[in-house]
This record gives C-alpha cells, sequence and structure tokens, in this order.
C-alpha cells in the first residue's frame, strides 16, 4: 500500500476516529477558490493575474486530490477493495432524516468514477494553465470555470440522489454565461440551446429519482442501493428517463446539435473542456445510473445502444468528411468517440465497460487536446477554415506533431491512450454485436483518417506567405499541451496500472450486489 | 363557552397581542411624535417582532411533551401548538425583514414611516392569528386584518399614482376573494353545522356537491396570499407598481400568512382525504406553475420575472398542499412538511430579490431587462443582490429552493399525482431559462454607461444579501430545519 493510501486509511488501520475528506476535498477545493477569486479585484494587470494564479492553483489542488484517491484505490485494488464503493475513502454523514426517505452527504467511487476525476482534474487544470492568455472577463472565467469543476467532480463521486442533481444542474447558469461572455458568432443562440438540453436532462433525473425512490419503496435517496426492483411498468420509465437524459448529455446522434454548436461558438479553452467534460458526464450518468440501477433493462436494451452507436459513428464521421470547419470537425471527432463508448455500454460486458473507462480518458484527453491546438493555429493565423489553411508545418513543427500524436491516438495506435479502450469496446462488444461492431470499427478509422488527411491539409504541402509570421506554439502552450500528451502516453504505456480498478468498477456496475 | 384556561389564553394570544400593543404604540408616536427619527419607529417594530418570535420558540420548546396538542383556547377557537410556533417564527422573520428594509422606501414613504412599521405589524398579527385560528370567525378576522394591512402598506406611497392604483386593485382582488371565501365557509357551516374547524373533518359527507362547492370557494379565496390563479394580477401590479422594499414586505408577508392559511385551513380543517378541494388544488396547482413559468419567457422587466416566479412558488406550495398524507396516517404529513419548508425559503428568495430591485429604485436603474444590461461592471453590489435573487426565486444550486422543489415533487409523486410532479419540475425548469438570460444581461452584457455610485441605504441591502445567504445555507442546513418542520407538520390534525 502506497503512503497515500495508507494516509487515508488511516481511520480505518488505527481505530482512529479521524475522518476521510478526500473526496470532500476535491469536490469542494475548487469551489472555495472560486469564492475567494468571487471577492478579488480585477481592475488591474496585476489583480488579474492574482485572479489567473488563484484559478490555475484552485484547478491544481482538485487535480492533487484527485490523483491521491486514484493513486489510493489502485493501492487497494491488492486487497479487492480498489475500484468498489464502499472503500477506505467513503464519507457518508446523515443529512434529512424527517421526511419519508432519508438522504445523506455520501462521496464514494467506483473505478468509472475514478476515471473521470483523472480525466476532469488534468483537463480542468490544463484549461486553467491555457486560460493565463486570456484578458478578457477574467474573473467570471476563473469563478465559472472552478464552479465547473466542481460540478463535474460532485457528478462522478455523488451517492446520494439530491447531491447528484445538485451537482448535475450546478454547471447549466455557468455554462451560459461562459458562452454568453466568450462566445462569437450564433454564440447567444447555441447557450441557450444547451441550457435548454441541460435543463430537460435535469427535470428527466429529477423525475426518475423520484420514481426510483418511492416505486422502489426505498426510504433512502442514497444511490448505493442498486440494482432497484419497480413494480408494473416503473422501472421500464424510470430506466427511459435517465438513458434520455443521459444521452442527451452524451450529445449522441440526434441529439448532438447543441453541443456542437457550443463548441464551435467559444474559446478554445471553452471549448475544450466543453468537449471532453459535458458528454463524458453524460456517458458517468448512463452507466453508473442507467446500467447500474437496472442491468437487466440495459441488457434487453443493447440492440438499441448498438444501433444508435452505429448511426452516431457513421453519421458523425461523415460529417467530419465534410466539414470545413476545424472545431466543429473535432465536435465530430468527440462525437464519433461517445458513439464507439455507447458500442462499449451495448457490449454490456466486463471487457466492454472496462474498455469504456479507458476510452473516455482517452477521449477526453486528445478532444481537449485536439480543440486547444485548433485554439493555437486560430491565434496565430486568425483562421478556422480548412481550405484556408496549408503548409503550416514549416512555421509550426511543433503544432503539428501534436496534432499527429493526437489523430494517432484516435486512431487507436498502441501505446497511445486510445488503444486499450478501443480494443477492449470492440473485443467486448463483438460477441453481442458483431455487424455493429464492424461498422463502429470503420467509422473510427473513417475518422482517424479524416484527421490524418486535415493534418495533410493544414499541416503540408507548399509553406504559404500569408502564413510567413505564424509562430508555434510557446512555452506556456507547451506546459499545458505536454501536461496532456503525457497522461495520453501514460495511458496507453502503462494501462496495467489502471486495469484493476476499471475491471472492479465494471463489474460493480455490471453485477451489482455480487461484486 | 367554557371559561379559557390562563395560561393557555396567555401561550395562544401573547405574540399577536404583542404585536397589536406594539403596532398601536409605534402608530401612537408617529402621531404625537412626529420629530421622531423613522429609525426609531423601525427598531421598535424589531424588538416586537423579536420578542414575538421569542414567545413563538419558547412555545416551540415547551410543547415538546403535548404529543402535539397543544394549548387550545376559548373552545377551541385558537390553539398553540407546534405548527402554530414554527408558523408565528416565520411570520415574525418575514416581518422583521420588512421591518429593516423598509428604509429603502423612506424617500416614498415619507412621514408616513410609523405608519407603515405599525402596518407590518398588524399584518404579521393577522398572519399569527391565522397561524393560532381553529374555527371561521378567528380565520376571517385573522384574514382581514392581514389583508387590510397589506393593502394599506401599498397604498400609503401614495406620492405617485401607480401604487394607488395597485392598492385599489388589491382591494378588489381582495373583496372578491374573501367574498368566495365566506360562501365557501358559510356552505361548510351550512353543510356540518359547526364553525370549528377541528370538528368539520369529521362531519363532511364524502362526495357530496355542495360541501365541494364550499370546499373549492374556500381554497381558492385563500389562494390568492400565495397568487396561484386565478386571483393572481394583485401581485403582479403590487410588484409592478410598489417600490422594491415595499413590494417585498406586502408579497413575503402574504405568501407567508397565505401558505400558513392553507396548511391550517385545508389539512387541519378539512383533512387531506376530501377528494373535492385536493383534486381542484391539483388542477389549481398545475395552472400556479407552468402559466407564469410560460408567461415568464416574454417577461420584459425584472420586476414582472420576480412576480411571476412568486406565482410559481404559490404552485408548489399547492403542489406540496395536496400531497399531505393524502391515503395515509396524519404523522406522515410529508407534504405539509415540505410546504413549511419550502414557505420558508421561497420567503427569503422573495425578499432577496425584490430588495434588489429596491437598490435599483435606489440608483435610478429602471427594472426593464435593457436597463440592467452592464450591471455587473456598473454596480457590482446591486448586481450581485440582484443574481442571487433570481437564482433563489428560480430554485437554482445551490439554493435550498432547489431542494424544496425535490421535496415537493417527490411528494406528489408519493401520493399518485406524477402529472403534478411533473408540471411542477417542468415549470421550473422553464423559468430557469428567462433568468439565464437575465443574468447574462446582468453580469454579461454591457452598454458602456458609466459606473454607479449607490445612495442605497447599507441596511436593507445588508439584510437582502443575509436573506440570500440564508437561502443557500438553508440547502447545507436542510436537516434541521426539515426537522423543525417536521415538529411542525406532526400538530396538524
Amino acid at each position: 500500500m502506497s503512503f497515500l493510501a495508507q494516509t487515508s486509511s488511516a481511520a480505518s488501520t488505527s481505530g482512529a476516529s479521524f475522518p476521510t475528506i478526500i473526496y470532500t476535498c476535491l469536490v469542494w477545493s475548487a469551489l472555495l477558490f472560486a469564492a475567494v477569486v468571487l471577492v478579488m479585484p480585477d481592475q488591474t494587470h496585476e489583480q488579474r493575474s492574482r485572479i489567473k494564479s488563484l484559478g490555475i492553483s484552485g484547478a491544481g489542488a482538485a487535480l492533487f486530490f484527485a490523483i491521491w484517491a486514484v493513486e489510493s484505490q489502485i493501492a487497494d485494488v491488492a486487497l479487492g477493495t480498489g475500484g468498489l464503493p464502499g472503500g477506505d475513502l467513503v464519507e457518508r454523514h446523515l443529512w434529512i432524516a424527517s421526511f419519508q426517505f432519508e438522504s445523506t452527504y455520501h462521496l464514494d467511487a467506483d473505478g468509472l468514477s475514478l476515471s473521470l476525476v483523472m480525466l476532469f482534474g488534468v483537463v480542468f487544470f490544463c484549461a486553467a494553465l491555457a486560460a493565463w492568455k486570456n484578458d478578457r472577463h477574467v474573473k467570471m472565467l476563473a469563478v465559472n470555470l472552478l464552479i465547473l469543476e466542481t460540478a463535474a467532480m460532485g457528478v462522478v463521486v455523488s451517492y446520494d440522489w439530491i447531491l447528484f442533481l445538485l451537482f448535475w444542474t450546478l454547471p447549466i447558469a455557468p455554462i451560459y454565461l461562459l458562452v454568453r461572455a466568450f462566445g462569437h458568432g450564433q454564440g447567444d443562440r447555441a447557450a441557450g440551446r444547451y441550457a435548454v438540453g441541460m435543463l430537460a436532462s435535469g427535470a428527466l433525473l429529477t423525475l426518475a429519482a423520484i420514481l426510483i425512490t418511492f416505486q422502489g419503496g426505498l426510504h433512502s435517496l442514497d444511490m448505493g442501493a442498486v440494482p432497484v426492483t419497480l413494480p408494473g411498468k416503473g422501472g421500464g420509465v424510470a430506466f427511459w428517463l435517465i438513458t434520455v437524459a443521459a444521452l442527451l448529455a452524451m450529445a449522441i446522434v440526434p441529439l448532438h446539435g447543441a453541443l456542437l454548436d457550443l463548441e464551435e461558438d467559444s474559446t478554445g479553452v471553452l471549448s475544450a473542456i466543453f468537449v471532453a467534460v459535458l458528454p463524458s458526464l453524460g456517458a458517468f450518468a448512463l452507466l453508473h445510473v442507467a446500467v447500474g440501477f437496472f442491468p437487466t433493462a440495459a441488457g434487453s436494451y443493447s440492440l438499441f445502444f448498438a444501433a444508435v452507436a452505429v448511426v452516431t459513428v457513421v453519421w458523425a464521421g461523415l460529417a467530419a468528411l465534410r466539414t470545413d470547419d476545424l472545431r466543429r470537425l473535432i465536435g465530430h471527432v468527440g462525437t464519433v468517440l461517445m458513439g464507439v463508448a455507447l458500442l462499449g455500454v451495448a457490449g454490456h460486458s466486463t471487457i466492454a465497460v472496462t474498455g469504456v473507462m479507458y476510452l473516455l480518458i482517452a477521449r477526453g484527453l486528445v478532444v481537449s487536446l485536439l480543440m486547444l491546438l485548433v485554439s493555437a493555429i486560430q491565434e496565430s493565423t486568425r483562421r478556422v477554415r480548412i481550405s484556408q489553411l496549408g503548409g503550416l508545418a514549416w512555421q509550426a513543427p511543433y503544432l503539428s506533431a501534436l496534432w499527429l500524436l493526437a489523430s494517432l491516438s484516435v486512431a487507436g495506435i498502441p501505446f497511445l491512450a486510445g488503444f486499450t479502450g478501443d480494443y477492449l469496446i470492440f473485443t467486448g462488444s463483438f460477441p453481442a454485436h458483431r455487424w455493429a461492431t464492424a461498422i463502429v470499427l470503420g467509422g473510427t478509422l473513417l475518422t482517424a483518417g479524416v484527421l490524418l488527411w486535415t493534418a495533410q491539409r493544414i499541416f503540408f504541402g507548399s509553406s504559404q506567405d500569408s502564413f510567413a509570421r505564424v509562430r508555434d506554439v510557446g512555452p506556456l502552450d507547451l506546459t499545458y499541451l505536454g501536461v496532456l500528451i503525457a497522461v495520453i502516453l501514460l495511458v496507453g504505456i502503462l494501462p496495467g496500472h489502471f486495469a484493476g480498478l476499471f475491471q472492479n468498477g465494471a463489474g460493480y456496475i455490471l453485477f451489482p450486489g455480487t461484486v | 363557552m367554557p371559561d379559557p384556561s390562563g395560561a393557555a389564553v396567555f401561550t395562544t394570544m401573547l405574540p399577536a397581542a404583542m404585536l397589536v400593543v406594539a403596532a398601536g404604540v409605534v402608530a401612537l408616536l408617529g402621531w404625537f411624535r412626529p420629530g421622531l427619527p423613522p429609525s426609531f419607529h423601525r427598531w421598535l417594530g424589531s424588538i416586537a417582532l423579536v420578542g414575538a418570535g421569542i414567545a413563538a420558540l419558547i412555545t416551540f420548546h415547551a410543547l415538546g411533551n403535548t404529543g402535539g396538542v397543544g394549548l387550545v383556547a376559548y373552545a377551541g377557537a385558537v390553539i398553540a401548538d407546534r405548527f402554530d410556533a414554527y408558523a408565528v417564527l416565520l411570520l415574525c422573520g418575514a416581518g422583521l425583514v420588512a421591518t429593516l428594509t423598509s428604509g429603502a422606501a423612506a424617500a416614498r414613504l415619507g412621514p408616513r414611516m410609523p405608519a407603515f412599521q405599525a402596518l407590518v405589524l398588524t399584518a404579521t398579527a393577522g398572519g399569527v392569528v391565522i397561524a393560532a385560528q381553529w374555527e371561521m370567525g378567528m380565520l376571517v378576522t385573522g384574514l382581514g386584518l392581514l389583508v387590510i394591512s397589506l393593502i394599506g402598506m401599498v397604498a400609503l406611497e401614495k406620492t405617485a399614482e401607480p401604487p394607488g392604483e395597485a392598492a385599489f386593485r388589491a382591494l378588489v382582488t381582495a373583496g372578491v376573494a374573501m367574498a368566495l371565501l365566506l360562501y365557501g365557509l358559510a356552505i361548510i357551516y351550512g353543510a356540518t353545522g359547526t364553525t370549528n374547524l377541528a370538528a368539520t373533518r369529521g362531519q363532511f359527507v364524502h362526495g357530496a356537491a355542495l360541501e365541494g362547492l364550499g370546499l373549492a370557494l374556500t381554497l381558492v379565496g385563500l389562494a390568492f396570499l400565495v397568487g396561484a390563479p386565478p386571483l393572481h394580477h394583485w401581485l403582479l401590479q403590487v410588484a409592478a407598481a410598489s417600490s422594491g422594499a415595499v413590494a417585498g414586505a406586502v408579497i413575503s408577508l402574504a405568501v407567508a400568512s397565505g401558505g400558513i392559511a392553507l396548511v391550517r385551513v385545508m389539512i387541519s380543517g378539512f383533512s387531506p382525504g376530501m377528494r373535492p378541494w385536493v383534486v381542484l388544488a391539483a388542477v389549481l396547482g398545475a395552472v400556479a406553475c407552468l402559466y407564469p413559468a410560460i408567461v415568464s419567457l416574454a417577461a420584459g422587466s425584472v420586476r414582472r420575472l420576480i412576480a411571476l416566479g412568486v406565482c410559481l412558488q404559490g404552485g408548489l406550495l399547492l403542489t406540496a398542499l395536496i400531497a399531505n398524507g393524502v391515503g395515509r396516517d396524519y404523522l406522515s404529513a410529508q407534504g405539509a412538511v415540505a410546504l413549511l419548508f419550502a414557505l420558508l425559503v421561497f420567503v427569503l428568495a422573495i425578499q432577496a430579490s425584490f430588495q434588489a430591485a429596491a437598490r435599483l429604485d435606489a440608483d435610478g436603474i429602471g427594472s426593464g431587462i435593457s436597463d440592467i444590461r452592464g450591471l455587473g461592471r456598473r454596480s457590482p453590489m446591486t448586481a450581485g443582490l440582484l443574481c442571487l435573487g433570481l437564482v433563489g426565486l428560480a430554485g437554482l444550486p445551490p439554493f435550498a429552493g432547489f431542494l424544496a422543489r425535490i421535496l415537493i415533487a417527490e411528494t406528489a409523486m408519493a401520493v399518485g399525482y406524477s402529472w403534478l410532479a411533473a408540471a411542477s419540475v417542468v415549470a421550473s425548469a422553464i423559468y430557469v431559462v428567462p433568468v439565464l438570460r437575465c443574468l447574462a444581461a446582468v453580469l454579461v452584457e454591457d452598454d458602456d454607461l458609466p459606473a454607479l455610485v449607490s445612495t442605497s441605504p447599507w441596511l436593507p441591502g445588508l439584510v437582502g444579501a443575509a436573506c440570500a445567504v440564508f437561502g443557500i445555507a438553508a440547502f447545507a442546513l436542510a436537516g434541521p430545519l426539515i426537522f423543525a418542520a417536521h415538529g411542525a407538520a406532526s400538530a396538524l390534525r
């Protein structure tokens, strides 16, 4: 057991009553920094720099606790508890007792939660670093990014319905305000559409939570008591309410338009967060809530998920082929990868669901990297149309290399993050959905091909005079892009480091109560 | 009528008596000593309200061993139970906020400030009587005292024409509501032969059309206080015409008293097993949720948006009302628990948002959406308060209104009204859309106007901010607050 794990499990081993508060720190540390930023002045350059530093510190604190939680749980895999809820980091305190149900302040994590905790920690930290260059609405950006991080972390470690719904709906206002403040083009419309979508998903989840609590005869809003059996059609209704809410957030075809618009009309930092984080939250809701609560129903409807995955991958892949807008292209790539994750859900096997966890990490890292690269290209060239770019490799070799690395990760090349997830999903899904797996595999390769073709169009060819003054990524850019690349390589080269964690998590989701 | 016991009379009537006496003192001092500073009347009123609240708090604790029965006086016409104590605390809190924030309306009230303070006290006393009553006569007395005081508060701002018109409209609406209520009570008396609400529930004949009509009229008559359709226009008018401080005081006291009256009369008096009023309340609740939410999408001013939010909250209160243990033991009165918890957080949200409107008044900013563009830069404090108030009113996290909405929907679904639960959730979600637009106008949009130096007095802003902060803290403190609401609801019989 590592030092971190020894420290965090001191309560259980020594008999001391010191409470474990890793998940509390993980969730609330960013919000604490947001509260400090909120009261700071932002009139001068120095004051704005201080706010940016605090923003980075807040994201850094959350990343620190994320690494602590993940490493502690990895160390516990050998004990048989890593990646399963109820481990030594669990926090559970009675909150509401005088009502017809009990509600607890219950924070916990399984393998899926921990995979996303790691992803969010890295992405928000890199985004905070990337936001250093921004000098507009500095305070608003820092505060809302930290609130978003709190919400994202909170969703994946909440084991109580009220907490889950609280964190699920918390980002609505920050996202809307950020896009209104930093959006361009149709940003206002995109912000409104996405807010309505999030409100709808929140409303559906609320109704599902109420239905599960009452029809399941539960007197608790605890989400750890899974699976549930509802009488009559209640189970089916609740399952579909959660599924539709999750698919809305995952931006699966045909529900992908709002998120695509959001990504297209936002700044690079925001697009990187939106494309990496928001669909991942939807995938979490689908796996952890819909499948976790109703594994039998999820197995019965696996053909539906496979069909939606096929439609999503084919549609988004073809759209990626046609689009001339770099941001939209990355949005389509993100949608394709989410379709692959959906195929993993349809696979309904431990291998496939383990693959989904790897893929969610890889997807988040790669698409946020690509989105930040697009931002860097746009910043250097003032252009975002593929047809208006070309020959940039001569002026920006690092940029080109990073783009190629990300493209290869999307293609599932070994030793990069995307490989393990793709391999496990396709292997795990093939026995149940052969045709769907084949088509999705083809769609993934098509998307990787589109990315490489795009690289050829924007980076290679003859050097253009209009780009003679284009500069490559600077030291600051290399810092946050380097962090993303390092994690992509880490997950690609050492997938076994997380294997036990994710396998246990997948087993818990698919076979609750037996693991 | 048997002689009332001294302790029972003292306990049941003490808060109301303290408030009425204090109101008399404030009014007389204002009349005979016009030179006294307005803050003197404000602090005198505050002391009376705190005193009444402390009396209620002592009652709440002292009634712990009575099993929820409480102390009954005047042949059951009034009662001091845990519900009464909770209600008095809530009303005194609302009254205290109204008193402390009245300075924001000083310019428009002028020398009539003592009268305003006295009316706040009498309106609170009216609400206290409604909370303590168990008899139709006392109900009408309390309601009359409350409504006349509220109309008077609006009418006192007679330096401008709109408040006078609003007061007149409120008077007409209140007259119609009171008439409906009286007709309803008269029919119920005719059907049951008693005016005692403790006895009526055992006298009803289920399914009788006449009794159903009486119950329906009573419900509609009471629902006007919480701004539920069809008698909700007074609220929109007062919100649009009165100054922010006065509108906040009037509407928060009306909603607090209305919620308490609905619980006391409809649940305690008529029992939730009576199908006619439960079905009507469900329909009214759905309409009162959806109608203001949809209309708010086209709201062009902050005040109208706030008023429609209050109407939506009225709908949510009706939704909680029907879910009070239908078909269950009354001790599992979960709908009432949800209602009482929601009432507390709704009143806080109303006060916070109207204090923001008051600051807009003081700073000379209109309440149109176009007027508040760039407010975040021009006047950060006002903008912050406005944003907190609106987010609290919309029930977005981290405000306790979010939890209250979940509790209400839970209770509605628990008694089989899934469609009503869905309507309340959908309406709450719809109302968020215009609120988000407003937030964007305040924080994101800008019209390059110069920064403002606020001339608003500090106390109302501070109290408004405290309401907003407590609205957030109530989320974390939901456990003890719901425990208190449960204690109050379990006293209902």
